[in-house]
């Protein structure tokens, strides 16, 4: 083929291939220039034959140049149309992702039993079995076994509800120890969840509140163990780094007692208006168990010791969620409860 | 209660500013909660535990002082010029009810001249927070907060022939007090009377009549000791609290009486002068053993405390204290415990007084100790019993189960009162209800005086107070104690409540229904592998035709109830249902079905059947049919309407095939699903109204 010839075929495809819209115009060029039977290049290499032999090299080449070119320019469309293609696509299946995504309805447990949760698996880890037991008590489990005498001033500090039948509703959940340790003999080692009541009601008491208390008895336990109990149990609700205090006081059912304090939470120690300036919070309640208790249950002072202590759980759900006031924890709205995370 | 550190100070010298005494008595168990200036001194308001009434006064704060800085202790003094005369020769003491008064010591004095106070004495009482009367009940005053010994002042010529009577009221006898008011007293409340009349509340507050004036000149000291108990019945039963009756109900110490009325008699004569009558009279129930002794072992001291005690520190912290200390052997003392620590370390308190005491249980000698070691110094460890305890219980994983279930299922946990008021009692059905219920004898409002047999009331009002503030829907559950009555344990049970749309309509959320409430409840028991049958029933309030029985198992009887509320007032409709817990039980573990590898079969068959043909008879007639390879059915539509006759309704159902071992043919399916069709069409076919 002459470089005219050559020339003219280009020249010729580059108009066509300028005019390409669309996926049709591009597969009717293809057809027209390289289709396998009735292509201008087919044909072209098809006319070798005719061409003499000295020109055969020549025509050879040419054609073949063309045939390079035409599918170059046939691949560089083919992008071209997918690229169109691919956009309007997407456009047609656009969504805004950013509008909000369909939850599922789910429920939120309430604070207090998010808290006992939590306190119940630390004391699991710590070895410890569940024991629970009535919310209506009589007076030995509530008060005479538990080293309250009869007409004795500690029980001023219980605010008793009584039922009409004489029996009362728990005002600790000492009594489920006192069940326990009847039940069976050391090593004991239990934590008791539920719900306690008494005759109170303001801004800082609910007649009706929860508590945990727990209680190991065993030969040589002593109050190092109790302190050392406290300080896992206390790092691990709160964070490692809360100190913990004991000071001596008094409560029947433990000697020595003692009012466990913990660095304030809110200011770590610092001194804020929640803890008075002292930088500390009193958390809990807690002591060696006392032997006459031991007695009552059968269990033989002599032998075994054991500690005893109790913590409000209403409390210390107000300190988590920052919830100002108890009744706030049973009035069960929702708009606060849902804020609480499982 | 407030103490005047500048008093303290009169017996022993700390040698250190009041902020660090405060501290150190803090760390012995006597908290120190707040200290203030005035006047130059410092005031201590101590929380003194109603343990330790030997702490309710200056001497007794002193003492642990004392022991707790080593400093000497200086008691107060008692040098009394005596005139011949004797107290015996003019005052007479019986002691009628020696169980109440087991001791009763008097003094007289004559001639004393009544008057305004010294300014030593009214400053120390104002210190403290106590008005200035006249001399003698002043030192009386002071006395009691120096010794911790209340005492009382007669005057002595208003006594009936100088007798001192210590008996019980009589019946219907009355006594105006010194506050004026006339009371009605009652056998029970311990009197001290004259030969004719009560003069006295025994321990607790004196009489009007009897009181020292400006006017008297004779004067009858009483420093007495009174049973706890007798004391607080007795001011229990007339609703009076006093610093007398505060300490004797605690109780005093025994053996300070006669030091108590000498001091008192002391002071009165360097005060208010007069002649004071030789010696005391001093009736003391000879039965009384007030000994208590208990043996320390210093070895198990440090091993219960988890401490190395040191021995000699030991002794001296409770020689300080006032405990007698023989040693026995190495490291063991024969301990004698101070009159003024009787109550509270009896090992029995049960024991009538005038029995002797057991010895004193170790662990409250230990306690002494080991607060006095202070807690600080001791260190942490973690008990060493060996193995661990049975951990989770069958209630708590129940529970547990069944909160997270519900959350789950959309519901939010309340907590309410286990009290209402006696209205919500009939509202409801309750569970197990038997006879009548619990009733508080001194409710703290008529808004809880019943204990619940239902949950419904106190979820209910919940629900509402979320509807009141705005909710659009709600879904709460609760669990608790329900108190079916008399003789009858304690029931566990769970309450939902629930209506109304949730979210939007982009949501694509829908009114919450009756079939929601019951597919939660369904849901709750599969998933302890409990089947529940509903049984129609016409429950108090509940909408009448909505109301069913919860069934579980083969049992008749009714485990809980469901249904829409009949609550007009409600946003919404309200859905509410209550179930006993105790039946999820944790089942025994069941290995898994393994479903087929070969491909199931979906057919739908509709129904046209009778409106009042219940679902649960074609599910059971189904059932009834033990069809072949048919895994799984269920409703997929109920449609009433165009082209379904009047008083009909088309039920559309699917039905699942699938064999364990190959694929079945349509053949195979046609035929097993034609029979069921034909059983069904034949029993419950739609063949006209008739």
């Amino acid at each position: 083929m002459s470089a005219d010839e050559l020339t003219r075929h280009q020249e010729a495809f580059a108009a066509e291939a300028a005019e390409v819209r669309d996926r049709a115009d591009w597969e009717a060029l293809r057809v027209r220039w390289i289709g396998r039977k009735q292509g201008i290049v087919r044909s072209l290499l098809a006319q070798l034959k005719d061409v003499p032999k000295e020109e055969k090299r020549d025509f050879g080449q040419g054609v073949n140049r063309l045939k390079g070119t035409v599918e170059a320019r046939l691949a560089e469309l083919d992008e071209e149309l997918s690229r169109t293609e691919r956009s309007l696509a997407q456009e047609a299946a656009a969504v805004d992702v950013t509008l909000p995504g369909r939850h599922p309805h789910l429920g939120t447990l309430h604070p207090v039993n998010l808290v006992t949760q939590h306190i119940v698996d630390i004391f699991i880890g710590l070895g410890y079995s569940v024991a629970e037991g009535p919310e209506v008590e009589d007076d030995f489990h509530n008060f005479e076994a538990l080293n309250f005498p009869q007409d004795h001033p500690a029980r001023d500090t219980q605010d008793t509800l009584f039922l009409e039948d004489g029996r009362l509703l728990r005002t600790h959940t000492s009594p489920v120890q006192i069940r326990t340790m009847l039940k069976r003999q050391p090593p004991i080692r239990v934590i008791c969840p539920g719900r306690v009541y008494r005759h109170d009601n303001d801004l800082r008491h609910s007649p009706m509140f929860h508590q945990v208390e727990g209680l190991a008895v065993g030969e040589g336990i002593s109050l190092g163990d109790l302190k050392g109990t406290l300080e896992a149990f206390i790092h691990r609700l709160f964070s490692p780094d809360t100190g913990v205090r004991l000071r001596p006081s008094y409560f029947p059912f433990t000697e020595p007692s003692a009012e466990v304090d913990i660095t304030c939470p809110f200011c770590r120690g610092d001194g804020c208006q929640t803890c008075s300036g002292t930088g500390w919070m009193e958390i809990l309640g807690a002591g060696m168990v006392d032997p006459r208790v031991l007695e009552n249950c059968n269990i033989d002072p002599s032998i075994y010791s054991g500690f005893a202590f109790g913590l409000g759980i209403d409390r210390v759900a107000m300190i988590r969620y920052g919830i100002p006031n108890i009744r706030m924890l049973f009035d069960n709205d929702e708009r606060l409860l849902h804020q609480v995370r499982i | 209660m407030e103490f005047s550190f500048d008093w303290i100070c009169q017996y022993v010298d700390p040698e250190e500013e009041a902020s660090a005494v405060a501290e150190r008595l803090t760390a012995a168990g006597l908290a120190v909660e707040g200290q203030e200036v005035r006047q130059g001194d410092v005031i201590f308001d101590v929380d003194v535990t109603t343990n330790r009434p030997d702490c309710m006064n200056h001497l007794g704060l002193a003492r642990e002082v004392s022991a707790l800085t080593g400093k000497t202790l200086t008691s107060p003094d008692t040098d009394i010029l005596e005139v011949e005369q004797r107290t015996a020769d003019v005052a007479e003491v019986e002691l009628q009810d020696a169980t109440g008064c087991p001791r009763y010591v008097a003094r007289v004095i004559r001639g004393v001249e009544v008057g305004p106070s010294p300014e030593w004495l009214v400053k120390r009482l104002a210190s403290i927070g106590q008005r200035s009367i006249n001399n003698i009940v002043d030192i009386s005053n002071f006395v009691l907060w120096e010794l911790g010994q209340p005492i009382h002042a007669f005057d002595l010529q208003k006594l009936s022939r100088a007798k001192i009577l210590v008996r019980r009221a009589r019946e219907g006898e009355r006594l105006v007090t010194l506050d004026g008011e006339d009371r009605e007293l009652d056998p029970e409340i311990l009197v001290i009377a004259d030969a004719e009349k009560a003069v006295a509340l025994a321990g607790i507050m004196g009489g009007l009549d009897s009181e020292v004036t400006e006017s008297s000149a004779d004067i009858l000291i009483e420093s007495a000791h009174f049973d706890p108990t007798r004391i607080r019945l007795g001011a229990g039963l007339l609703g009076i609290h006093t610093d007398a009756n505060h300490r004797f109900e605690r109780g005093a110490d025994p053996e300070v009486c006669r030091l108590a009325a000498d001091r008192v008699t002391s002071l009165v004569a360097e005060i208010a002068g007069g002649q004071v009558l030789a010696g005391a009279v001093d009736v003391r129930n000879s039965s009384l053993d007030w000994q208590l002794a208990g043996q320390l072992d210093l070895r198990r001291a440090s091993t219960f405390g988890g401490v190395e005690l040191d021995g000699e520190q030991a002794v001296g912290w409770l020689e300080g204290i006032g405990f007698e200390m023989e040693a026995e052997s190495a490291g063991v003392w024969q301990v004698g415990v101070p009159s003024w620590r009787y109550y509270d370390m009896r090992p029995d308190p049960t024991r009538p007084a005038g029995e002797p005491q057991p010895a004193v249980f170790e662990a409250d000698l230990f306690e002494e100790v080991l607060r006095l070691h202070g807690f600080d110094s001791i260190s942490s460890t973690l008990p060493d019993v060996g193995g661990p305890d049975a951990g989770s219980s069958a209630g708590h994983w129940r529970r547990e189960g069944v909160r997270r279930h519900l959350a789950i299922c959309g519901y939010t946990e309340a907590v309410t009162f286990s009290f209402y008021d006696a209205e919500a009692e009939s509202r409801f059905p309750g569970i197990g209800r038997q006879g009548t219920p619990l009733l508080l004898a001194n409710p703290i409002s008529e808004l809880y005086t019943v204990m619940q047999r239902s949950l419904l009331p106190g979820l209910l009002e919940a629900a509402e107070f979320n509807l009141r503030r705005g909710a659009g829907s709600v879904r709460l559950f609760e669990i608790g104690h329900l108190f079916p009555g008399q003789d009858c344990e304690e029931l566990e049970a769970v309450a939902l409540v629930a209506g109304g749309g949730m979210g939007t309509a982009w949501d694509r959320h829908r009114d919450y229904d009756l079939f929601d409430l019951k597919g939660a409840v369904e849901s709750l028991a599969a998933r302890f592998g409990l089947e529940l049958r509903f049984r129609p029933a016409d429950l108090a309030g509940f909408v009448a035709g909505t109301g069913a029985e919860i069934l579980a198992g083969d049992s008749d009887s009714a485990v809980g109830y469901l249904g829409q509320l009949a609550h007009e007032d409600a946003a919404v409709p309200l859905f509410a249902a209550e179930l006993r817990t105790d039946l999820c039980q944790p089942g025994a573990v069941q290995a898994v079905e393994l479903p087929s590898r070969f491909p199931a079969v979906e057919v739908d068959l509709t129904l046209t059947h009778a409106e009042s043909t219940a679902w649960a008879d074609l599910a059971d007639e189904i059932e009834a049919a033990a069809v072949q390879d048919l895994v799984e059915f269920g409703l997929e539509v109920r449609y009433v309407g165009e082209g379904v006759p009047a008083g009909a309704v088309n039920t559309t159902l699917y039905f699942l095939y699938n064999a364990a071992d190959r694929s079945l043919t349509q053949e195979e399916v046609n035929e097993r699903h034609e029979a069921v069709r034909h059983r069904l069409a034949d029993r419950f076919g739609w063949k006209g109204s008739t």
